[in-house]
This record gives C-alpha cells, structure tokens and sequence, in this order.
C-alpha cells in the first residue's frame, strides 16, 4: 500500500510500463525511514542517506528498481554487514594449499585429477512460513551453488531444528505453526526434492528447543565433485561474453527473500512475507543439472553462478565485477510465469531453477542446443561490457545505471557487543545422585534429542548414485543405528573416500559460546575420524538472533572465536560459510546454533569403520579423559539441571588423539568406533550395542574420580569408545603413548552392564535399550509398525 | 556375440536419476552402455548425429528415478511419450528376443506400458498392473532381502541360485504390484503358472514377512516379475546399487567375496546375450 504521505516522493517516469523515481533528494530523515519500509528493502537510515549522498553526487534520484537493487545487494543476508569483521578477524585466514576456490561453494583438492566442494546454508525464514516450499527450495538453492562451481552434486547434509514435538497448542506464539506441522513439512520437502534431483541425503540431525519454537531453522549443505579441468569460476570470461539466463521462468514469488532473511520473524510473517518463499521444481532441476554439467565438461562457456538471494540484481553485477568488468542487461528478455511483472520484481524476483552462464558468441548455439535438448528454457538476457557498470533496460527504456563498485560494496558495521560469562548465564545445580541409572539411561535413549532418526532417515534416499559406503544408519539388518559420519565413494577408479558429516551443539554454545565453538569442531573432528577418515575441510551455517542486540553478537563473536581457535591450530580451512542473523520471534532468539558440515578425507574406503559392535568377547576401550563439565550435558538438560563448565577442548591432546586413532585404524586394529556426545558414554556404548545387537560389560572404576553420572553421561571432548580384539589390544595402547585410554569392559551376551568398581550402575536388556530408543519419533510423528 | 560388443540404451528423460550407477553396472562387465534421451529415439529437437536407432541395441535398460516428477502416477507420463512414439519398435526390439530391464521407476514404466505382466500379448493396450502407493504412504528407503522365486525362464536370473537370498536395496513410494481387485488372485496364479514371479520380499531368515522386510506392503510379497517369455524383467529394488560388497548397507560386519548381490542380474543378461545373439 502507498504511504499517502509520501506519494509526492514517488514520480512517474514516462515509460511503456510502470517506473518510477524516488525523490530522494527532497525526503527528510523521517521519511527516508518510511520510504525504506514501504519499498520492502530494509535499509536503515544511515544505509538511506548513504544513497541521498550517491545520487547526490550524480545529480539525479534512483529510479524504484536502484533503490530496490541496493536493497537486496545491502541486505544482512547478502553483504555480511554485522558478521564480516567477526568472520575476518577468526576464520577466514586459514589457508591451506588445499583451498581451490573459494566461490559460491568452497573448492577444496580431492586427488590429482579431482577437486570437491561443499557449502551449507539457511533456509529458515521461509520454511518457518511455509515449511515444505521452504525446505525444498533451500535445497534447491545450495544445489545450485555447488553445481555452479562446475560440479556435479553428490550429497545433501540437512541438519533441522525444531520446538519440542509435545508442545502445548495453547502456548503456540500467535502466527507460528506447530513444531510437529513444520518438522513434518520441513522433511517432506527435503524428500520430495532431494529424491527427485536423484542426490543422495547422507548426513543431517534433528534437534529439538523451545527456543526454536517461533523460528525453526532449516540448514541445507551440499558436496559435489568434478574433474579439476571441469570447475569454473563464478566470474565471466570477458568482455562480449553473452549472459545466458537457464531454468525456470521468473515470476512473483520469492519477493525480498534476502529481506526476509535479515528481519525478526513476527505473528503477522506469514501475511507479509508469504510471497517471499519460492516455489521449488525439481523436474526442471535435474535436467537443469544434466544441461549446467554438460556445457561444463565440452568447456563451452566461461564462467557462471546461480541465482539466489537477490535474483538477477545480485547474479548479473557480481559475475561481471568478479572478472572486473560490467553489464548490460535486456530485462525485458526474461520469460516470466505471468503477464504484468514490473521490472523491478523481475530484476530482484529469488524464482527457482534458475542460472546464469557466460558464454561466448562462438559457443552460443551448441550451449542453447543442449538446453533445448534438455527441456530447459535458456534466454540470452545480456553481455559484458568493459566498464565497471550495471546498465539495465527494459523495452528500450534505461532503468538502472549504476557503478558495481557501490553497488556490490555494501555497508560494514562493527556493531557493538557484549559477553556474559558462563557463570552469569547459569549457577550449577546438579542433580541428586542415585544408586541404580537404568531407568536414567532409558529416558535419555527415548529423548527426542537422541532416540533414533530413522523415521527421517528412511523417507531421504541415501543410496542413489550407488557410491554411499556407509550410511546414516549402520549395523545388523533392521537393527542398524546412528553412525557418526557417511562414507561416499565419489569417483569409480579410486578407492578414495569421503567422509560427510554434521555437528552441533547450541545447548553447551549458549552456556559458553567460546567453548562451545571449539566443541563443536572437536566434534566434528570426532565424527570424521570415528569412520576412519582425517577431517579435511568444513563449512559452517552460522545462526543467531539479532546482531543489533550486543548480546547476541557477542555470543556469535565468541563462538567464531571459539571454531577458528581450533580450525586454524588443525589446520582444517572454511571455503565457504554462511551467516544467518535475526532468527528471533516474539517469544525470543533461538540458542545459538552453529552448524558444520564437516568433510574428511579416508584413502580406501575399504577400510572404512562403522559404530556397531562386530563380536562377543572383544574389549572395549574409551580413548580419551572424563571431566566433570556438565554444561549444556543432555544429561542435566533432561534432569532440568545445569552447569556453567561446559568441556574445554585442549588442542594437542585432539590432535595426538586423532594421529592415534588414525594409526590404529590403518593397522586394522580397530572393529567398531564411536564417537561421544550427546548423552556421553552410556548412551554412545548402548547405540553400539542396538546396531550389534551384542551386549557389553562395562568397569569405570579407572575412568577417575567422578561422581558416577559424571562418568556415565559427561559430554567431555576428544573421546571415543573402540572395539579391539584381545589379540590386538597390546598393540592397539601402544599407539596411544601418554594419552589417556582406558580398556573399561568387553562385548558379551544380551545385556549392557556398567558397573563402578564395586557398585552396579545400570544394567539393561539390549532390547530393552532399543525399544526405548526406536519408537519416539514415530509415536510422536505417526506410522511404523 | 563378443560382451564388448553388446550395447546397452541405458534411457532417461526428465526426472530420471540412477542412470549413472547403472552405466558403471554394464561397463564395469566389459559391455557397451550409452546414456540415450528419449529425444534420441524419437527425433525431436536433436542434431542429426545425436539421433539413435533402439534396434542397434542389444539391452534396453530403463533406470530408477521420478521420470518427468512422477506426477500423475509413477512412470505414467514417460510411459505415455514411449507409446505414443515408440510402441511398435519397443513391440519388436521385445519380440527378437533382445533384453530389456526396468528398475524402480523403469519397473512403473514397464507396467504402464503394458509390458509386465504381458500375459496375453508383447505388449497389452492398457495396463494390466499397477505399482501403488505404498501401505506406508512413504517413500521408503531400506535394505530389502529377496529370495530368488524363478525356475529359469528368466534371461536376467540365469546366474542366481533358486531359493537363495539376496540383499538388493529399495527405495520408491509406489512399490506395490496391484491387479484389478476382481481378478487378482487369479493373475497371481498366472504369474505362478507361468514363472512370472522372479523375486519376493523376505527377512533375514528368509521367512516371507511383512512391514519392512516388504517395504511397500505388495500382495503375496512380490519384488519382481518378468514377462511369460523372460526377457523383460521388472522390479522395485536397484541391483545397481550393490554392484561390489562395498556398498551394501551391513558390509562391515563381514563377507566373504567382494562381489556384491546385484551383480548377478547384469552378468546374467550379458551371458544370455553372448549366447543368444
């Protein structure tokens, strides 16, 4: 709706079709405010007279579609204004010789001939709104940007994040959808369009919070694979190169998504911003696939990117500027799905399925053949110019002119922050000890937060393409349980493997955000090496509340600080990353939850190692020590109970563990690995009995001077539970020198059995132990048995 | 004739999406897959050398996937293109003797055709069978275990042992082989009768079982079936997917040859075709 007040700022531009200028030149600070609001960009005041002084200077006003241009290039969402210094200062200097590119997915080596990459993204403002569409184009989205490096994608990673699945209608946050509803939808969508585009999910997590009640977060990451001469640069070749638009058609939906991304979710979200949610196509996906890879692998164009945030406005500077030149465009050229788009919807629309290829004149007719051949509209929309300018027109009438320096520079804040300390956050209170943990132990398995997974697992294909080594789910036939990462075999003449998987935990982060981000690359070092690989590279999703708040970008800074500490002393580069901010409804922000998709490197994936124990009568060992840190423990979490000391990581103890451990695996030595967090070591031995269906008799008597649910459920870093034989186990400590392992049991018949020196701790039937980890979910979501 | 000389259409159009595993099943073997769209075959919108002839094949292999979304009904759309284009060379190629598979979304496609069952003629004018939605209401990925039903008519199962079981995975949301309600039971029997059925659904003992062990609830556990004269073989589970033991899902709890379940289809079709033709 027109703001009447400030109609004399809007003048009409003589056009074939609607445009107007804004006459910025002549609106007070009031009406700056206004005239952003009302535009739907979102800039701020100081962002508003940023462009009064621009235009100033070129003596004229913006028309609607400039001011809707720097709307999306200058959004949080696209620029990075709030984390960019934060990112600067702790994770983006950590080289290695490894990084190939660091474009819309991070390119990391492979082997001589063959590079990977990967990324992992948000998409959780629209799937809070519309939790399918929302899903599925977010992983239409970072397929795209995978696939723009020239690489055909291989693997999707979703990790999600709900409310609890009991929570009370009458509670519900008026506007916000059941967790249930959105939980249900969000893996729906995933299904529907990670299947169709034939692309296995092999790594992911659920995780439930009321802090994520009014605003869900939906985490969508990818890995792809190319021959190292097939990658391409998102930037175009030259000057004459062609702009060639592929995939679907243009139209209304997926308005000021970027916008939407970068404002607190409110009860009137849905109303609003509805229209900002794509619609997804997965059947013009995958040929769209077919049709990019194909004119990667005959070389015949020169660069090209995918349209995402910001649409046509971000795609068409940015690959012209990134080879430091310009563009013309022909807006009027773009097939829309209806009649009557103006253009600035047009030039900023997020539709779906959508790339952009350069491409040479020479090359033009071969590149439109094979998406013709395809079933893939392809649209030459417009060509590289050799100054560094944005010009746009639209039935021949000029509708943007703009130098891409400005327009693609965007604001940089550093916005002022705080920090609590842990014990500010929280005074420990601990829980009363008990003499028998069976019952404790039980209720932790059937927590939403660990019970089992397959109930999503199962509806996400993880075996197309035939290379999946180790899944998801590993174990006996029907009994299989979580594993800590999945093994893909990327490419038929070589054994090489790699090793996908996630970690997070927002419960210790928010207790102690800089620990809790050294956790969480602890974490994902664990999981990567419990299968046998060496971690290799990550990419992380960063998701906060509002960085306007000195609280929450404290929290974030901390956290960053936390993840670079440990990924630089490691050596493990961040080609690619995302930063999510504003995830706040009414009822607040959700925890800070910083997602890594974590890739390892495992030279035969023969030799790959799953969690489920192999036999009876093999020793069992926990490498690695227990501290009593409870903070953020699923243990105090369940009890109501909490803990300002959240587990500290010590850098050359995680790096000699994991030599260690590697070296152990190589030599064969190791049967079964599994890494220990949420729930500790009771939970980590009892998910090793259910996928072995083999029981185990467990002595902490040596672990230490511990309260024994400290022993039984403490979330310590750098630890791991191993299955040797007896034969090996001389050689197997060997390996480990100094470091702290304790041989704590041996695998038996039927039953879990943990006792402390003298005194019984819990002991349970192993299938006691699974039904109370199987049927969550699906009692909860329905079906099954 | 030579293996090496033996081509394989491994088919697609929109939407299909395990074409690639299963050009690596054939080329693995010494055959000569290709990858041909449907255009290829029926001429529309292709340069003159990328045009293919179906009768220069010796295997037809129709891969797993959700051709052109599976809107409507799983296979239905590619099944129409097919007919209305390609019914009377498919009716020959199938007619010669030459082999032709369907797995998945290839199976759903068979049956719509009019291929499978194919009870009374090559090719039925409408379809006989319908591959329905699951009891689940799921899509479904699991591992499935199928017990070997056929007494050897079938040309993709020469080299599989009677009775015995094999690991072959599935993953689909219409997996479950229907008749007209009047006159299933009695197209049951036909299939028996004229060793039709090729695989059923069992569990680990090799018991016939029901939900997962038979993922998608098919009536008398029915995995996969073949046309009366054998040579065209339809069913849900991907033997693609398990070609090496290396990509079974319990392979780490230890096997005893690296040869993985699924190879055996793809062996056996190829030796039917060295000696056949």
């Amino acid at each position: 709706m027109i703001d009447l007040s400030l109609e004399g700022l809007y003048k009409t531009i003589e056009a074939p079709f609607p445009l107007s200028e804004i006459l910025l030149s002549q609106a007070n600070d009031d009406e700056l405010v206004k005239l952003s609001q009302e535009s739907g960009t979102g800039l701020s005041l100081d962002e508003m007279k940023a462009l009064v002084d621009y235009f100033g200077k070129l003596g004229r006003n913006p028309t609607d579609v400039e001011l809707q241009s720097i709307g999306q290039a200058w959004s949080e969402h696209c620029c990075y204004k709030s984390s960019r210094p934060t990112l600067k200062e702790f994770v983006f200097g950590i080289d290695n010789p490894q990084v190939i590119d660091r474009g819309d997915a991070g390119v990391m080596e492979f082997d001589e001939h063959h590079a990977y990459s990967l990324r992992i993204e948000s998409h959780n403002h629209p799937s809070a709104v519309e939790p399918y569409g929302g899903a599925a184009t977010g992983i239409g989205g970072i397929v795209r940007d995978v696939l723009c490096m020239g690489c055909q994608p291989i693997a999707l990673i979703d990790p999600l994040f709900f409310g609890k699945l009991d929570t009370p209608m009458e509670t519900l946050p008026k506007g916000t959808k059941h967790p249930r509803y959105l939980f249900d939808g969000v893996v729906s969508g995933i299904r529907d369009y990670g299947n169709r585009i034939g692309v296995p999910t092999l790594s992911g997590g659920v995780y439930f919070d009321d802090s994520y009640t009014g605003n869900c977060l939906v985490n969508v990451g990818c890995v792809g694979i190319a021959r190292k001469e097939h990658l391409y640069k998102n930037a175009v070749g030259g000057v004459g190169d062609n702009l060639v638009l592929v995939g679907g058609a243009t139209g209304r939906d997926g308005i000021h998504g970027v916008t939407f991304a970068s404002a607190v979710l409110t009860e009137d979200s849905e109303e609003d911003s509805r229209g900002a949610v794509q619609l997804g196509d997965p059947i013009m996906k995958e040929p769209v696939i077919h049709g990019v890879l194909e004119v990667a692998r005959r070389k015949l164009i020169t660069g090209m990117k995918d349209l995402g945030g910001g649409g046509l406005s971000c795609v068409c500077g940015e690959l012209a500027y990134a080879a430091g030149f310009g563009v013309e465009v022909q807006l009027d050229r773009v097939p829309t799905k209806e009649e009557g788009l103006l253009p600035w919807e047009i030039w900023v629309s997020e539709s779906q399925e959508r790339m952009m290829l350069a491409v040479t004149d020479e090359n033009l007719d071969e590149v439109l053949h094979i998406f013709k051949f395809n079933d893939v509209p392809a649209t030459i929309v417009g060509k590289v110019i050799p100054e560094q300018i944005a010009r746009v027109f639209f039935d021949g009438v000029k509708i943007l002119e703009m130098e891409l320096e400005f327009l693609t520079g965007g604001p940089e804040y550093c916005r002022p922050r705080t920090v609590k300390t842990p014990e500010e956050r929280c005074t420990e209170n601990p829980p009363e000890e008990m003499s028998d943990y069976s019952d404790a132990l039980l209720r932790l398995l059937a927590d939403q937060n660990i019970c089992s997974r397959d109930w999503v697992i199962r509806q996400y294909d993880h075996e197309v393409r035939g290379s999946t080594v180790l899944r998801p789910l590993q174990g006996v036939l029907g009994h299989a349980c979580h594993g800590d990462a999945s093994v893909l075999k990327p490419v038929e003449e070589s054994w090489k493997g790699l090793a996908i998987t996630t970690a997070v935990n927002p419960w210790s982060t928010a207790v102690d955000p800089y620990r809790g981000g050294k956790g969480v690359i602890d974490e994902m070092c664990r999981n990567i090496i419990a299968v046998g690989a060496r971690p290799h590279s990550f990419s992380n999703c960063l998701n906060y509340g509002n960085p306007e708040i000195p609280e929450r970008l404290g929290e974030f800074h901390e956290t960053v600080r936390g993840i670079g500490e440990l990924a630089e002393a490691l050596n493990i580069p961040t080609p690619s990353g995302n930063v999510s901010f504003y995830n706040e409804s009414e009822t607040g922000s959700v925890l800070p939850t910083a997602t890594m998709l974590g890739v390892g490197i495992i030279e035969d994936i023969r030799q790959a190692i799953t969690s489920d124990l192999k036999g009876k009568g093999n020793l069992i060992y926990l490498v690695g020590a227990t501290g009593s840190e409870m903070g953020g423990s699923a243990y105090y979490r369940v009890n109501g109970n909490c803990s300002p000391k959240v587990p500290d990581v010590n850098i050359d103890i995680l790096k000699a563990s994991m030599d260690a451990m590697l070296s152990a695996m190589a030599e064969d030595f190791v049967k079964s690995c599994h890494d220990l967090s949420d729930g500790g070591l009771a939970v980590a031995i009892s998910e090793m009995c259910i996928g072995g269906q083999i029981g185990a008799n467990i002595d902490l008597g040596q672990v230490g001077e511990l309260r024994p649910d400290v022993k039984l459920f403490s979330e310590s870093n750098t630890r791991w539970l191993v299955e040797v034989e007896p034969s090996k186990a001389p050689m197997f400590e060997s390996l480990f020198g100094e470091l702290a392992i304790f041989q704590i049991g041996e695998t038996s018949s039927d039953k879990l059995t943990i006792i402390d020196n003298e005194s019984q701790l819990l002991e349970a039937k192993v299938t006691e132990l699974e039904n109370a980890w199987k049927n969550t979910l699906w009692h909860a979501m329905g079906g099954g048995e | 004739m030579r293996i090496e000389d033996i081509k394989v259409a491994i088919l697609r159009i929109e939407g299909t999406n395990c074409e690639t595993e299963s050009y690596q099943a054939f080329e693995r073997l010494g055959a000569k897959p290709e990858m041909v769209h449907l255009k290829q075959l029926t001429g529309q919108d292709i340069h003159d050398h990328e045009k293919r002839d179906l009768m220069d094949y010796q295997i037809i292999f129709i891969p797993g996937g959700f051709s052109s979304g599976d809107y409507v009904r799983a296979g239905a759309i590619w099944a129409a293109r097919m007919k209305s284009k390609l019914a009377g060379p498919l009716t020959e190629f199938i007619q010669e003797g030459r082999a032709v598979l369907g797995v998945c979304n290839g199976f759903q496609v068979l049956v719509e055709m009019g291929f499978l069952p194919g009870f009374d003629s090559t090719m039925s004018q409408i379809p006989q069978a319908v591959l329905s939605t699951n009891d689940s209401s799921r899509f479904e990925c699991r591992p499935t275990i199928l017990k070997y039903e056929n007494k050897n008519n079938c040309i993709f199962t020469s080299k599989l042992n009677s009775g015995q079981k094999y690991l072959i995975p599935s993953a689909h949301a219409e997996g479950k082989l229907l008749f007209p309600a009047d006159r299933g039971e009695k197209f049951y029997q036909k299939l028996e009768d004229n060793d039709q059925v090729v695989f059923k659904y069992v569990d680990p003992d090799g018991n016939y079982a029901g939900y997962p062990w038979n993922p998608n609830g098919s009536p008398h556990n029915i995995a996969g079936i073949c046309n009366p004269d054998g040579n065209v073989l339809g069913m849900m589970p991907h033997p693609e997917r398990v070609f090496n033991r290396y990509t079974h899902p319990d392979w780490t709890r230890g096997f005893d040859s690296e040869v993985g379940d699924g190879q055996a289809i793809f062996e056996s079709v190829l030796g039917y075709i060295t000696k056949k033709l």
